[in-house]
């Protein structure tokens, strides 16, 4: 006998052990895995909160909520993608990180016969085709949800409104998209770019950056954020620059802090993209494959735009 | 001249390179982008480096006394997001909350700062693994006290200090150059600022003079984490929030001001003066440069390589120096 | 003249100025091959500096300097290293975790040719060398993959000097300076270097040395050359002077003869020891004896006989294995140096550089350091009486320093020990003090002023501990001479019975007894 198949014994020993119908119960509830990015972020937070709620009323799965220490540690996503083939879970809902770097680990889930999900950043689908490997995705149009919000701000300014964009971290997919949807908007209503610069997400480095364009731009109008985060330290150099009611703003993701600031008109309108509905839909779509179904393309999920007049 | 006043003159050259440096990037901007030397923009600079000046003011005595604290963003953002629970604890007059805010955020970075000093110099482990340590204690312990949430609401009159102004200068930029002022006349005044860079230069000569290092090296930990407080407290009342994520890389930014400012990372040698020059320079350069549109990956490219040109003209004046 | 060759070293007009003070001043100076050239002067004489700009330290500011006839301007230690000229520096350049092998042969490890990257290093070819440069010095006893941390001074004073000699192998070394070679070395340790030095002399070595002991220079060097305030004032040979005569030349003037110092009519035992055991001291260590007020005592015994550690021990240094310590006659607690400062105990140790001084900082800093209370109020400095203090100090003890605000790392060795003698005397709070090598690296005008300075010190009632490897030093200026063998207190000599054999027979006793024991 090796050394696993002797552990694997113990492990066997051990769950019989238990009460006969509890042990069943828990063998038969099939395991998903769900590998989110950072918890540091709200929105992960709120996902990972809803995914748990959601289980719970299911009642008919057992979830293993994972996150990683920032944004970009993509190595550790990587690593948790590994150990829950390790853990033979039957399927993982994930948020990539990367869009590229963590296929090559699903891929190797796939092999395994893991069922997998995508949710939140579409995985790149070029790099898909090449191992031919199809991965559904769950998740809201991060494209078209920034310009649900954009065109609120181009409409208020009509053609012409100069306006400038506070971006996510240059390289990460959902920044890139919400750009897109920006720029989109941008083009459609005619709008006049004077700046575009990336302030990481950032609060405090938005408050900088964007007082800086002010000086530079004194004639901006409008600022399009790429979360709510930024949206909020514009609006305090608005404020700061005495510029307050002037200067539109928009921004994404819809956290609570800024209700306030919608409420009184200082930022004109945001996009929720529901986080905890999206694990919650992957986690169905997931149990759905487990069931013998097979999912493919984008499965969109819902999106709401906020304003003063929806809050 | 007598060696006293040649002293004091290298030491004003010193200085005055980092100065002149400073100087000549202002009249850089000044010609370049015609925006860079308005009023509104010279206070949004002042603005800008206020945070950084107050963290760096802190850092330097961490750095004097031979060590370095990395976790200064890490501590306020704890110290941040303590503060903001205590200023929006329900039914509580408005005046008495802000107290206990302000009250909090010092604690928790007095706290922190004793914690490191005390850790690394009773158990003689290098301040850099305690303190990166502690940036991971204060970093989890912030997302735990809010759940990754954002706190907002605070009271108005907390958040109108933020953008407030006197003679058209904002007034915690004010804050901080006092608190400099401070910080100054203790490293150069007192018994304990002494001790300092004694200390920095070598422990063990104090040790045997019939000192006890520990108390100075925790009490100058204390300090960097009192004015971690104090700058926690201006990023809420700057930006009317306190997320558990805030201050990212905070500390890199305090540690640039401080060593451009000509301060030997290895300790002893070094003012406060130095580091508002520093903290001043790195200011100035992110403002100008966007000012002239400079894409962000050029402009983070030319950061870099002034803080490398910074430190290797202070080592050429030093060595100048010594003749 | 018998030398027809042309000199292998010629300086003509070197000048060197450091902020202040002219430190080399003009000078002009031939030294054949194979000659043996002493260096001679009081403290900041120049001596030093000299040797910092042949080692490539410092470059002059005029003048220039030929080696072999070629012109020789070394820009950095590594020039000079590479011309030929290796230089033994009185501070060491060891690096304290590598093996005394590695620090060695640093700049030419012996490597394995077939090594898997070619360049696997020979650790036992490394081992067989260093032996040899061991031997050569006659430091047999030091096995040479010992960190140089583990070593006493007196052997990383021989690991330096055989470094050095290491370079004459390989790189044809033409001038070895030698900057106080025994300033830290026992009479034994000594004998051996000048064996050494005798040998390569003979080899056709050419050499400078430089050495307060004048006993030294009369009986290696060929010649010696006098400098004054940074000047060449005279040149020499030692078998037509004396030397009386050379110490004249040397300060100007000519010196009293010595009378023995000793202290004031002793008092009550100001600082008693009882059962004392430093760290790493043997199990029948324990130390027994008083110092009393008006007294100074000797603690003599061979370089590892454990003085130091006693002194550290009683100050609180180092945590003692066990003992008690009375002050005036009552018990004190002495945890750290804080506790002896306090207690009125002080230690002025055998590092001034490393342990004594903070040298980068201001002579006030440095002067005041011990005695914060006394310049401030409430925690804040009065730089005004700081600045008095250290005037009034510097004056007493005649330190030469431009300023209170002059860095004491631009002092010479002498001044820079006044200046940690002032920061004991400062206040006048210290009534037992302790010194530990008090004149080493110290010229012969420093150091009477230093023992006139002990026998004022002790008159006035304070209690005098010195440890010192100088015998001379301790028999002019102690009443009374405790010796250490072993870490055990061998014995005790009362000045009437002052002589050099009845104290190194105390210091030598434990080491014969143990030579006997484990044959």
């Amino acid at each position: 006998m090796d050394r696993r198949t002797f552990l694997a014994g113990i492990g066997a020993a051990g769950v019989l052990s238990l009460p006969a119908s509890a042990a069943w119960a828990q063998l038969k509830k099939p395991v998903v895995g769900l590998v989110m990015k950072s918890l540091a972020n709200e929105f992960f937070k709120n996902m990972q909160e809803g995914a748990l709620r959601h289980v719970e009323e299911r009642g008919d799965c057992t979830l293993i909520p994972l996150g990683i220490q920032s944004e970009t540690d993509i190595d550790g996503q990587i690593a948790l993608v590994e150990n829950l083939i390790t853990r033979k879970v039957d399927a993982i809902v994930i948020a990539p990180a990367d869009s590229r770097a963590l296929i090559s680990p699903l891929v190797r889930a796939a092999k395994a016969g893991i069922k997998l999900v995508n949710i939140d950043v579409l995985l790149d689908a070029n790099a898909l085709k090449k191992h031919h490997v199809e991965i559904v995705f769950v998740g809201p149009d991060n494209k078209e949800g920034a310009k649900m919000s954009a065109d609120v701000l181009a409409k208020a300014l009509g053609a012409g409104g100069k306006v400038v964009i506070l971006e996510g971290n240059p390289g990460a997919a959902n920044g890139v998209q919400r750009k897109e949807g920006f720029m989109e908007s941008i083009a459609q209503y005619k709008l006049d770019l004077l700046d575009s610069r990336t302030a990481h997400w950032e609060t405090e480095e938005a408050n900088t950056v964007f007082s800086n364009m002010l000086t530079a731009h004194p004639d901006i109008q409008g600022v399009m954020a790429g979360n709510d985060d930024m949206a909020i330290g514009v609006v305090k150099a608005i404020e700061a620059a005495g510029k307050k009611g002037q200067i539109k703003v928009i921004g994404f993701d819809g956290i609570a802090a800024i209700q306030p600031l919608i409420k009184n008109g200082e930022v004109l309108a945001t996009v929720d993209q529901f986080g905890a509905q999206l694990a919650a839909d992957g986690i169905d779509a997931a149990m759905k494959e487990i069931g013998g179904q097979t999912l493919t393309g984008w499965v969109k999920t819902p999106m709401k735009l906020e304003t003063a007049a929806t809050i | 001249m007598s060696s006293s006043s040649s002293a004091t003159v290298r030491r004003i050259l010193r200085e005055a390179g980092i100065g002149l440096a400073l100087l000549a990037m202002i009249v850089f901007f000044a010609a370049a982008a015609p925006d860079f030397s308005t009023h509104e923009n010279i206070s949004n600079i002042l603005t800008q480096i206020t945070i950084n000046l107050i963290l760096a003011t802190g850092m330097t005595f961490a750095i004097l006394i031979g060590g370095i604290d990395l976790s200064v963003g890490a501590v306020m953002a704890l110290c941040a997001v303590v503060a903001g629970r205590l200023l929006t604890l329900d039914g509580m007059s408005e005046p008495l909350a802000v107290a206990l805010g302000v009250a909090g955020s010092l604690a928790v970075g007095m706290g922190c700062g004793a914690a490191n000093g005390w850790i690394s110099s009773f158990w003689g482990i290098p301040s850099f693994i305690v303190t990166l340590g502690m940036l991971n204690i204060a970093r989890g312990g912030a997302l735990q006290v809010t759940n990754a949430r954002t706190i907002y609401d605070f009271p108005d009159s907390f958040n109108a200090f933020g953008t407030a102004t006197v003679l058209g200068v904002p007034v915690m930029f004010v804050i901080a150059l006092v608190l400099l002022g401070l910080g100054w006349l203790v490293l150069t005044r007192t018994v304990f600022g002494r001790m300092i860079y004694a200390i920095g230069n070598n422990e063990e000569a104090v040790r045997l003079s019939g000192h006890r290092p520990l108390l100075t090296k925790v009490l100058a930990f204390t300090v960097t984490g009192l004015f971690v407080g104090i700058a926690a407290i201006v990023y809420m009342a700057r930006l009317t929030i306190a997320n558990p994520i805030l201050g990212v890389g905070f500390e890199l930014n305090a540690i640039a001001a401080v060593i451009i400012g000509g301060t030997s990372l290895s300790g002893g040698r070094g003012s406060l003066i130095g580091t508002l020059l520093g903290a001043a320079i790195i200011g100035v350069l992110a403002n100008g440069l966007i000012l002239m549109g400079v894409s962000d990956f050029i402009r983070q490219i030319v950061t870099g390589v002034v803080i490398i040109l910074a430190v290797v003209l202070d080592s050429y004046r030093a060595r100048l120096a010594r003749g | 003249m018998t030398q027809v060759n042309e000199p292998i070293l010629r300086l003509s007009g070197v000048s060197k100025r450091f902020p202040g003070v002219l430190a080399v001043d003009g000078i002009s100076l031939d030294v054949a091959p194979g000659e043996m050239l002493a260096l001679a002067g009081e403290n900041g004489a120049g001596k030093s500096s000299l040797i910092r700009l042949l080692a490539g330290i410092h470059r002059p500011d005029s003048g220039e300097m030929r080696l072999a006839g070629q012109i020789y301007a070394p820009q950095t230690p590594l020039d000079a290293i590479r011309a030929g000229v290796r230089v033994v520096h009185q501070e060491f350049n060891l690096l304290p975790a590598l093996s005394v092998a590695e620090n060695l042969l640093f700049e030419h490890l012996p490597r394995r040719r077939l090594g898997p990257i070619g360049g696997i290093v020979d650790r036992r070819e490394m081992d067989r060398r260093a032996e040899a440069l061991l031997a050569r010095v006659g430091l047999d006893e030091v096995g040479p993959r010992t960190p140089v941390e583990r070593l006493g001074i007196a052997q990383k004073q021989l690991v330096e000097i055989a470094r050095a000699l290491s370079g004459d192998l390989s790189s044809g070394g033409r001038v070895l300076v030698l900057d106080e070679p025994t300033a830290t070395l026992t009479p034994r340790e000594a004998g051996r270097l000048f064996e050494q030095i005798r040998l390569l002399k003979a080899s056709g070595m050419t050499m400078l040395y430089v050495s307060h002991h004048l006993a030294e220079i009369f009986a290696l060097c060929d010649r010696v050359a006098v400098l004054r305030n940074g000047a060449l004032v005279d040149t020499m040979r030692t078998a037509d002077t004396e030397p009386a005569a050379l110490v004249g030349s040397m300060i100007g003037r000519t010196l009293a003869t010595q009378a023995p110092i000793g202290g004031g009519t002793p008092g009550a035992p100001a600082l008693s020891v009882r059962g004392l055991r430093p760290r790493g001291s043997p199990e029948d260590g324990a130390l027994d004896f008083a110092v009393r007020e008006g007294e100074i005592v000797g603690l003599a015994g061979l370089v590892g006989a454990g003085r130091t550690e006693a002194v550290r021990a009683i100050f609180g240094a180092d945590p003692a294995i066990a003992g008690t310590i009375e002050r005036d006659g009552k018990p004190v607690r002495i945890r750290s140096p804080r506790d002896a400062v306090d207690a009125g105990i002080c230690l002025l140790t055998e590092n001034r550089k490393e342990e004594g001084l903070v040298l980068p900082m201001a002579a006030r800093v440095n002067t005041t350091l011990a005695r914060l209370k006394l310049v401030s109020r409430f925690g804040w400095l009065r730089p005004a009486a700081e600045r008095a203090e250290t005037r009034r100090l510097a004056k007493d003890l005649a330190t030469k320093i431009t300023g209170p605000e002059q860095p004491v790392i631009e002092l010479s060795g002498g001044n820079q020990q006044k200046i940690v003698l002032a920061k004991w005397l400062m206040g006048d709070k210290a009534r037992v003090l302790m010194l530990d090598e008090p004149t080493r690296g110290i010229d012969v005008g420093a150091k009477a002023e230093i023992y006139a300075l002990l026998g004022q010190l002790a008159q006035e009632g304070r209690a005098i501990l010195v440890v010192s490897s100088e015998l001379p030093e301790l028999t002019h200026l102690c009443d009374r001479i405790l010796v250490l063998s072993r870490g055990v207190l061998a014995g005790e000599v009362a000045r009437p019975d002052f002589s050099e054999e009845r104290i190194l027979s105390l210091a030598y006793s434990r080491y014969t007894q143990a030579h006997w024991q484990t044959h």
